[in-house]
């Protein structure tokens, strides 16, 4: 009997895995679904001689609510910027200095000093991406570089028109086509945006966030939406072409940090290091279709990615861009009083 | 229960059925379908259909991710019905071969707690809890999972193995016990071979019900353990190739499997 109930709790054990080999070799990244590169970790996998686990989230929500309740077993996370500064000031990552590890200088000037993490002591980007507009331009010849194709649409577009409902980013393209500024509760700057999003809403047959499919088929013919979503577009349906916002426009990226619960910090550090070379961030760029922010990486990009007009920044957007903020939870609730007269 | 009634309410009769019906039906199987028929899309994208093909099975089948979520999906779906099951075949049986008692209804909500009490809630205070336990134990192994899975398994498994000892003829255990049967050999002579279909309705209820959870599964896995549906949420929040239909598609014959089972095992019985 005592025989065979030590093999039960043997049997058990290893089905639970309890003292499995974990402690050496080991790193636990846990990222947005799809957005990591398995030929990037094979690689790390090979280079290091660490057994990766990749595990997914499927929003920053219920990344910051399972790291915040504790013992996830992850070291890297990979949040996005806006969310930065909620899980640096609850102590939920480690202070890692990426800043001073040795491919740092490899990544771009404009990335250096985000207002999330001034001077890159926590996090490094992972890939960014902007927010602008996709026309067809087979039905509309114009000039497609304003967001004006969302909110004073021509006649050409009208009807055919979709405006992707993240309440931040299109209240963020409503404010800098009426001159506001970002994160600002001014009510008099609000009530413009709110009059220009009523005033376009009208022309729009939608607001969804599945543009590819009805984009490449041709049954909507503009929509306000992120780059790489647009040249995953462009790769169909060679007559959209993405348009960056004169106006203005936000810059959203996704970081790289440590956890402060981290069991395998050593690893992590190789792992945010080795992402800054720029070879490797084009593996990273090459699988989920998004540019990283590590100079030198364009000659490793794939063919069709290299030079692609929806990744880069054109000269006239300099300046014209914001690093995306979470706004102050007073604002946000200005922000969702118009929102819900959008949606109505 | 016979009670007479001249006219009974025929909701079938009512003008308008067939097209309520129909239309319900068209909702909820037409999305579906279109899923099941993109998964054998030749191209790479869910809304143009570029030929027919099984390209996406063979690389879902290729995946090493899907493989990997895919067999700890099955484990912990199979973990969990069992250990469901015995747990729940013990309950049953304790909450029928009684006489009624104060507190017997109260038992029988608190067995069935899961199913009343919403999904996220149970997430969140598992989450909470469990995010304790990691911590204090340095544990974070797949046993949460599995906790936590055959927690909600339990009433699934619970409801067709009761239905099933309420139904069957108590002569026959009288009868034994009459025969100078030992209360352990009328349970494992009589009332155990009857019960069989009983719990293997329950045993394919609880692993279907283990098998397709998302929102539990999604707050309490730790590092590395991705099931399949929790790996096909993922896949969402970007493009998404038919390799999700196709995976989609293979679920969801399984899924179908296991209740037809269920509903003919449950059938043998009547």
């Amino acid at each position: 009997m005592k025989t065979m109930l030590r093999a039960a709790v043997a049997g058990v054990s290893l089905l639970l895995g309890v003292g499995t080999a974990l402690a050496e070799g080991e790193l636990q990244i846990y990222n947005w679904g799809n957005y990591t590169s398995p030929e990037l970790v094979k690689k790390f996998e090979e280079k290091y001689k660490v057994k990766v686990s990749i595990t997914d989230y499927d929003s920053n929500d219920t990344a910051l609510a399972k790291v915040r309740a504790g013992g996830t077993g992850f070291d890297i996370a990979i949040p996005s910027g806006n969310f930065l500064p909620v899980w640096i000031s609850e102590g939920l990552i480690l202070e890692a200095r990426p800043d001073q590890m040795e491919n740092f200088k490899n990544l771009r000037e404009d990335f250096v000093n985000p207002p999330f993490d001034p001077g890159r002591h926590y996090s490094v980007p992972w890939l960014w991406g902007t927010y602008g507009v996709a026309v067809n331009t087979k039905h509309y010849s114009g000039d497609i570089d304003t967001w004006k194709v969302i909110f004073d649409p021509p006649d050409e577009l009208k009807g055919k028109i979709n405006i992707v409902p993240e309440m931040g980013d299109a209240i963020y393209a409503a404010m800098t086509y009426t001159g506001g500024t970002y994160c600002s509760g001014d009510k008099e700057m609000l009530k413009k945006a709110r009059d220009v999003l009523l005033a376009a809403k009208p022309h729009w047959m939608s607001m969804e966030y599945a543009t590819q499919e009805p984009m490449v088929k041709g049954d909507m013919l503009a929509t306000s939406d992120w780059n790489g979503s647009v040249l995953r577009q462009r790769l169909v349906n060679p007559d959209i072409r993405y348009g960056f916002p004169r106006e203005g426009t936000f810059i959203w990226q996704d970081t790289v940090v440590i956890l402060k619960e981290a069991k395998n910090v050593e690893n992590a550090k190789l792992f945010i290091n080795f992402i800054m070379d720029p070879e490797n961030a084009a593996m990273n760029s090459a699988f989920a279709r998004y540019a990283n922010a590590i100079n030198g990486s364009e000659p490793f990009m794939p063919e069709d990615m290299k030079g692609a007009p929806e990744l880069g920044l054109p000269d006239f957007m300099k300046g014209k861009t914001i690093f995306s903020v979470a706004c102050p939870p007073d604002v946000v609730e200005l922000y969702t009083k118009i929102w819900t007269d959008v949606m109505k | 229960m016979a009670t007479e009634r001249r006219k009974p309410f025929a909701i079938k009769a009512q003008p308008g059925f067939g097209l309520v019906a129909m239309l319900c039906f068209f909702m909820l199987y037409l999305p579906i379908a279109i899923l099941v028929v993109y998964a054998f899309n030749a191209g790479e994208n869910i809304a143009l259909w570029e030929g027919f093909s099984l390209r996406w099975f063979q690389s879902a089948w290729a995946n090493e991710t899907v493989q990997e979520a895919a067999m700890r999906s099955l484990f912990l779906a199979s973990v969990s019905a069992t250990i469901a099951t015995i747990v729940a075949g013990m309950a049953a049986i304790a909450t029928t071969r009684t006489a009624p008692y104060r507190g017997l209804t109260f038992k029988y909500a608190m067995i069935n707690q899961p199913l009343m009490v919403p999904e996220i809630v149970t997430a969140v205070s598992l989450l909470i809890v469990f995010s304790r336990f990691k911590v204090w134990t340095g544990y974070s192994g797949i046993g949460y999972l599995v906790l936590a899975h055959t927690a909600f398994c339990i009433p699934f498994a619970y409801l067709p193995i009761r239905a099933r000892l309420e139904n069957m003829d108590l002569t026959l255990e009288r009868a034994a016990a009459d025969l100078y049967a030992t209360p352990w050999q009328a349970f494992k002579r009589v009332t155990l071979p009857l019960l069989v279909p009983g719990l293997v309705a329950g045993y394919m209820l609880a692993f279907v019900i283990s098998l397709d959870d998302v929102v539990i599964t999604e707050f309490v896995k730790s590092g590395g353990q991705e099931t399949l549906p929790t790996y096909m949420l993922g896949q969402l929040r970007r493009a998404v190739s038919p390799e999700i239909n196709a995976i989609a598609t293979v679920f969801l014959a399984l899924s179908v499997l296991l209740v037809t089972l269920f509903y003919f095992v449950n059938r043998k019985k009547n």
